[in-house]
């Protein structure tokens, strides 16, 4: 054992205080606690690494303790500053603090299949340890440049909008923006139901500050969902990650690395395409913007931490296919005031591969999902990989939606009758496009009273074509909200009519 | 939160657009006054020589003449479209236009040989988008037709009728029943059969005790008043559609400068709140820096 000298002892139970000391463990001492930071002092030339691990297990008047604090800055004098990845409540100073002598760890591989866990990897779904062989620390660094995939292939969800104007890529990353209230979880979980259900592989789901409740949704949803005719449940293929909202910021701010971490096993062990789902990437840098004043940063532009592009950056990176397995991730980024030129969002942009802007004007029409067909778009949307057809579609869609788009202030001071017979013809068919944006959703089948609707890109294609041609210009507008392809907005119109 | 600039120029360029509608306003008011005054001078005459025919029927006379004549088979039919040479008057010529697609294909349907013409610009780009070719096309017609313009019109319609090269003429208008009430109308002008019919019932009351004396016979005096009467009605449907246009784009201008009116406050609602909240947000990053600082 150790003496430090100069601390108290304030911990009362003599058997924590025993556990800890018998061990040659690298013990600390608290000296201030700021929020969810907090300062311990070690031995000069004991000073735990920068990530590592610190762990506070004691009993304190009743008190139970156990946290978890990593290592952020190292401040001089022995002392390092830490952020807690649980509460702070009840800390005191002189409390033992012991290094693990590295990063956090989760336990990776197939037991990890089918549960759930929260960001030190402990499992939260009452069911028992997970017995695993390996545990991989969290902080990893992406792979090098050489081993990254360049194949480029067009990921189909069965989703219209998403299809055609913003393909996904697979092993790649897509990302849903949009404010609050729009439906992102919703259009993930829906992502979720048609993409894992279809997938062989495995997936990981990232629960970074949404709410508990979403969490529990989705949990039970994997359980009843089944992969394709195997019978198997899409949650025997997933494991669940989930730092909510009422977790303290540092659980927020690395509870995606662990998700991501167990994906990564997936990917460089098994070889197999993984899934990443993560809601919502947002609160990654907004807890990080929580924990940044309390380290001692400087606040940059608009309060956020001055480090958020390269937090941003670390992270995003690791998400990557490499020669050996694909990871395709879908991330769900909160705009904040629907202002996407806000920092947090910002940052996201850059990174993905596809990104879908869902639109407050759009939801406010009724139009599910409210994704802006202008707004959002894809780098694969691109003739070399999709195919003249397919891209000349998409643009087409967009031409006349952009046209509309531009008369919109002419047609609420004058009126449509003021258009040429062009623009008004054009302004008939955006109305008609914009509705057969729609579509009902597998997990939104309560609130539309509709089936899913899985419609095929050749069908997608098919149908915007045909809009575009305008052999359904005689459709009323009504007949292509919710429908699959196009000739079902014909039954629908059938149907109305006969009532 | 929008970009502020970006909402100021848009507000800016409204307001343009505000200040057009509102001129515009301004202008067809002052061009409805004038052509009201016309169309009711030319309401008195019309009535007149109507009374006039109508009279000569009643003096228990044959009446017969060609025009009047509805004739067996209908070989040739042509259809005239009156609508304005400019837009900004709302539904007006698109009213007009789509009154005369559906005239044009029941008379397409109907009748082996039917021709279309058109007077002012939006009608014939009207057809011309739905691919239709016109016969003849006039944009002369302002908003003061003249009756010498009309008339070398209706002269054509009567010699090809006479001639038998045209057995029926459709005209559609916006008849102007009032200041705040305009119509669309599709009325058949050729053979014209319609005449006694349409004023026979307000004549008998005015006109039954009046009594003529036909010098140098009723038949001569017929010849000379069923063409007029003709180009009459023509006139008429000429100067309706002119006072109605004015009137419809009185009132699509100022429903324009309200609603750019709306427009403006609103975006000026968001302008003021975007440029707040980045004064806010500068304001923050400067206080939350000096903090840092000390």
């Amino acid at each position: 054992m150790r003496h430090i000298a100069g601390t108290h002892f304030y911990i009362s139970n003599p058997k924590i205080e025993n556990s800890m000391a018998t061990a040659t463990k690298n013990i600390g001492h608290i000296t201030q606690i700021i929020g969810s930071t907090f300062d311990v002092e070690f031995e000069e030339d004991q000073l735990p690494a920068i990530f590592n691990a610190l762990k506070i297990v004691s009993e304190h008047k009743g008190v139970k303790i156990n946290l978890t604090g990593e290592v952020q800055q190292q401040l001089g004098g022995g002392r390092v500053r830490c952020v807690a990845l649980g509460s702070t409540d009840g800390l005191i100073r002189g409390q033992e603090c012991v290094d693990t002598g590295g990063p956090i760890t989760v336990p990776v591989g197939e037991a990890t299949l089918g549960r759930v866990f929260n960001v030190t990897g402990d499992p939260v779904d009452g069911r028992g340890e997970v017995k695993t062989e390996e545990r991989w620390a969290i902080h990893r660094s992406a792979p090098p440049l050489e081993t990254l995939s360049t194949k480029t292939e067009l990921f189909e969800t069965g989703i219209k909008v998403i299809d055609l104007l913003t393909p996904f890529v697979r092993g790649g990353k897509a990302g849903l923006f949009g404010g609050a209230g729009l439906g992102k979880t919703v259009i993930l979980t829906e992502l979720i139901a048609r993409i894992a259900s279809a997938h062989g592989g495995y997936s990981v789901f990232a629960g970074v500050g949404e709410r508990t409740r979403e969490g529990t949704d989705l949990w039970l949803e994997m359980q009843e969902a089944k992969i394709g005719d195997t019978g198997r449940s899409v949650i025997d293929q997933t494991c669940m990650v989930f730092g909510q909202m009422n977790e303290p910021p540092g659980a927020r701010l690395r509870v995606a690395l662990s998700a991501l971490t167990m994906a990564e096993y997936f990917r460089d062990k098994t070889g197999a395409d993984t899934l990443l789902f993560v809601d919502n990437i947002f609160r990654f840098s907004q807890a990080g913007s929580e924990v940044s004043a309390l380290l001692g940063r400087m606040p940059s532009a608009v309060g956020y931490q001055p480090t958020l592009a390269s937090e941003m950056g670390a992270l995003q990176e690791r998400i990557a296919s490499t020669d050996k397995g694909a990871i395709t991730s879908v991330q769900a980024v909160y705009v904040p005031a629907d202002d996407p030129t806000d920092p947090a969002p910002a940052t996201a942009f850059g990174q993905l591969d596809a990104f879908l802007y869902l639109e407050r004007s759009i939801s406010e029409k009724g139009i599910y999902p409210a994704v802006d067909p202008l707004a959002s778009s894809s780098r694969i949307l691109d003739p070399q990989y999709v195919g003249d057809r397919h891209f000349n579609c998409a643009r087409r869609v967009q031409t006349i939606l952009q046209r509309y788009r531009e008369l919109q202030d002419i047609i609420a001071i004058l009126g449509v009758d003021e258009l040429p017979e062009e623009d008004r013809q054009v302004v008939h068919r955006a109305r008609r496009i914009e509705r057969f944006l729609s579509q009902p959703f597998l997990v939104a089948e309560v609130f539309t009273g509709k089936p899913g609707e899985i419609t095929s890109l050749e069908d997608t294609i098919r149908s915007f074509e045909e809009i575009c041609d305008g052999k359904w210009d005689h459709l009323p507008e009504d007949a292509f909200m919710y429908v699959g392809a196009i000739e079902q907005a014909e039954e629908q119109w059938k149907k109305s009519q006969e009532k | 939160m929008a970009n502020p600039k970006e909402l100021d120029k848009r507000r800016k360029s409204i307001r343009n657009m505000r200040r057009i509608t509102r001129t515009m306003e301004l202008i067809a008011t002052a061009r409805f006054k004038k052509a009201m005054d016309r169309a009711s001078a030319a309401t008195a005459y019309t009535e007149r020589i109507t009374q006039l025919v109508s009279d000569l029927t009643k003096a228990g006379l044959e009446v017969s003449h060609p025009l009047l004549e509805q004739r067996e088979q209908t070989e040739n039919a042509k259809l005239l479209v009156l609508t304005g040479n400019r837009g900004f008057c709302g539904g007006f010529n698109g009213n007009l236009l789509r009154a005369g697609m559906s005239r044009w294909n029941d008379l397409t349907s109907s009748i082996p040989h039917v021709g279309a013409e058109a007077s002012g610009k939006k009608g014939i780009a009207g057809f011309g988008f739905q691919g239709i070719e016109l016969e003849e096309q006039f944009t002369q017609f302002e908003d003061k037709p003249t009756f010498d313009e009309v008339e070398v019109i209706a002269n054509r319609y009567l010699e090809d009728y006479l001639a038998g090269k045209l057995d029926r003429l459709d005209v559609v208008y916006m008849k102007f029943n009032s200041i705040a009430r305009q119509s669309v109308a599709v009325e058949t002008l050729l053979p014209l059969g319609s005449l006694q019919v349409a004023t026979e019932d307000e004549e008998e009351a005015s006109s039954s005790d009046t009594i003529y004396e036909f010098l140098p016979s009723p038949a001569s005096i017929l010849e000379e008043v069923v063409p007029t009467s003709f180009k009459v009605k023509l006139f008429k449907c000429f100067l309706d559609s002119a006072v109605s246009e004015q009137v419809a784009r009185m009132v699509a201008m100022k429903a324009a400068t309200d609603n750019a009116g709306d427009l403006i406050k609103e975006l000026s609602m968001r302008y003021n709140r975007a440029r707040q909240g980045r004064i806010t947000s500068e304001l923050m990053d400067l206080v939350g820096g000096v903090e840092a600082l000390k």
